[in-house]
């Protein structure tokens, strides 16, 4: 069969094609429109919640768990628990890993994780889909433009950067998540330290990993990016995840080099 | 129903009015292009719930991001392209299991519908079927282009590439359509062939 015929007879069967009445999506949104900002609890909202609640119950049944999870700390939307909070070491300058340090050759490549992952799109799009100005790094020079771009559904636009490691191109050399106010989510299985910093002002804190994350949203995504530590910050709404395999400093120095993009 | 996009000659008015601020304009334009954006989101999900809420975010978005939508331009494209990008998030949330699990329950017996179905519905139900054994996005261009019978240009303003490569991409997906429909889909075929 030629492809007009082909063409024509698949426009003429999908005519066909009985679909649900369309609700009155007008009048929801209009109703939303009057009420701004107050979050109706959605289906899926609803779902993760639960979810979670269950989850939360299961672990405190857990003893010593229960001991754990009572301590956290809070972050934008972001709450990390730690079961055994541990000092920083100091680390000497000798030891601090320069700006371009990578993960080691041994680490397991994260590039297959990243194919799995929802909502690849490009900057320009990605910046018509959030209400907040996505914002690159203008430190350490040269960095440019992320190689890969997502924008996931977590009650609110969650935005995903991820910058590859140009020396080897099957790891992430660092990753920054926008989450938006009105997401919800938790780090947990307690990172080996956690330090208290600040990022041009506004409260932070810093991670010691490699640790597994699970972020909890809408989507119920787990996502670690990075075979290294994590900087958190809120600011203007956003909570902000930079990780990179980098000692404090320079993780501070880069998310305080964030500039809208121009 | 309205699937024509025309929200007559004043859509362009209308969205400017709605960038300045004014609901109520907003509401109107969402009554002209609900039907499309909420058909977009059901083919894609498969789910009327999970598309009313993905039709209703794309309203929201757009709503929220109007001072940089050009007035002068047509509202649609813009519009399914948010709506299409909201879905194809949504296909692998977890969310959606729960909602897979909660249909399982839902639905009537596959015979007893099939029964209450008109012959062409069937044949729709069997298409789609097919097209969703395409990978998300041929399924896309597929039922931009003939489910919701829009124009080559309107779809690739959608898809955000050159009309070519609509045109390129589509021949591709209708012929990984066609072995599918030969071999898991005789009736169709069949239908096809008569």
């Amino acid at each position: 069969m030629k492809d007009m015929d082909f063409e024509t007879q698949l426009r003429s069967i999908a005519s066909g094609m009985d679909y649900p009445p369309t609700p009155d999506v007008a009048g929801t949104v209009a109703a939303r429109l009057r009420v701004p900002r107050t979050r109706s609890m959605s289906r899926t909202y609803a779902r993760s919640l639960v979810i979670a609640l269950v989850l939360l119950a299961s672990l405190l049944l857990i003893p010593s768990v229960r001991a754990a999870v009572l301590e956290f700390i809070q972050i934008g939307v972001v709450r990390i628990f730690r079961a055994e909070p541990t000092p920083v070491p100091q680390e000497s300058p000798a030891t601090m890993m320069p700006i371009t340090a990578t993960p080691s050759a041994t680490l397991p490549s994260l590039l297959p994780f990243l194919e799995q992952m929802a909502g690849e799109t490009t900057l320009q799009h990605a910046e018509q889909m959030t209400e907040y100005p996505i914002r690159l790094p203008t430190y350490p020079a040269g960095l440019g433009e992320p190689e890969r771009v997502f924008v996931q559904d977590a009650e609110g636009p969650m935005t995903i950067l991820v910058w590859l490691d140009p020396q080897q191109p099957d790891q992430v050399k660092m990753s920054l998540h926008f989450i938006p106010d009105g997401s919800w989510a938790v780090e947990k299985f307690s990172p080996r330290a956690i330090d208290e910093t600040s990022v041009n002002g506004n409260p932070a804190v810093w991670a010691v990993g490699p640790y597994p994350i699970m972020l909890q949203n809408g989507d119920m995504k787990v996502s670690r990016l990075v075979n290294g530590h994590v900087l958190i910050w809120e600011n203007g709404g956003v909570t902000y995840r930079l990780e990179a395999d980098l000692p404090m400093e320079e993780a501070v120095r880069i998310a305080e080099s964030l500039e809208p993009i121009p | 129903m309205n699937l024509s996009g025309e929200a007559g000659l004043d859509e362009s008015a209308l969205v400017q009015n709605a960038a300045n601020g004014d609901a109520a304009a907003w509401e109107s334009l969402v009554g002209v292009h609900q039907d499309a954006v909420f058909r977009l989101a059901y083919l894609l999900l498969g789910d009327p719930d999970d598309a009313m809420d993905v039709a209703q975010e794309s309203f929201l978005r757009a709503w929220r991001h109007l001072h940089s939508f050009d007035a002068s331009r047509p509202l649609r494209p813009w519009l399914l392209s948010i709506s299409a990008n909201l879905a194809r998030n949504r296909r692998r949330s977890a969310g959606r299991y729960f909602a897979a699990l909660l249909r399982a329950f839902r639905d009537e017996p596959v015979s007893e519908r099939i029964e209450e179905q008109s012959v062409r519905n069937f044949q729709a139900r069997e298409l789609w079927k097919a097209v969703q054994k395409l990978n998300v996005l041929d399924q896309q261009i597929v039922y931009l282009r003939y489910f919701l019978d829009l124009p080559v240009a309107e779809t690739a303003e959608i898809l955000k590439v050159a009309e070519g490569t609509v045109k390129s991409r589509l021949s591709r997906a209708l012929e990984k359509l066609r072995d599918i429909i030969r071999q898991d889909f005789p009736l169709l075929s069949e239908g096809r062939e008569t």
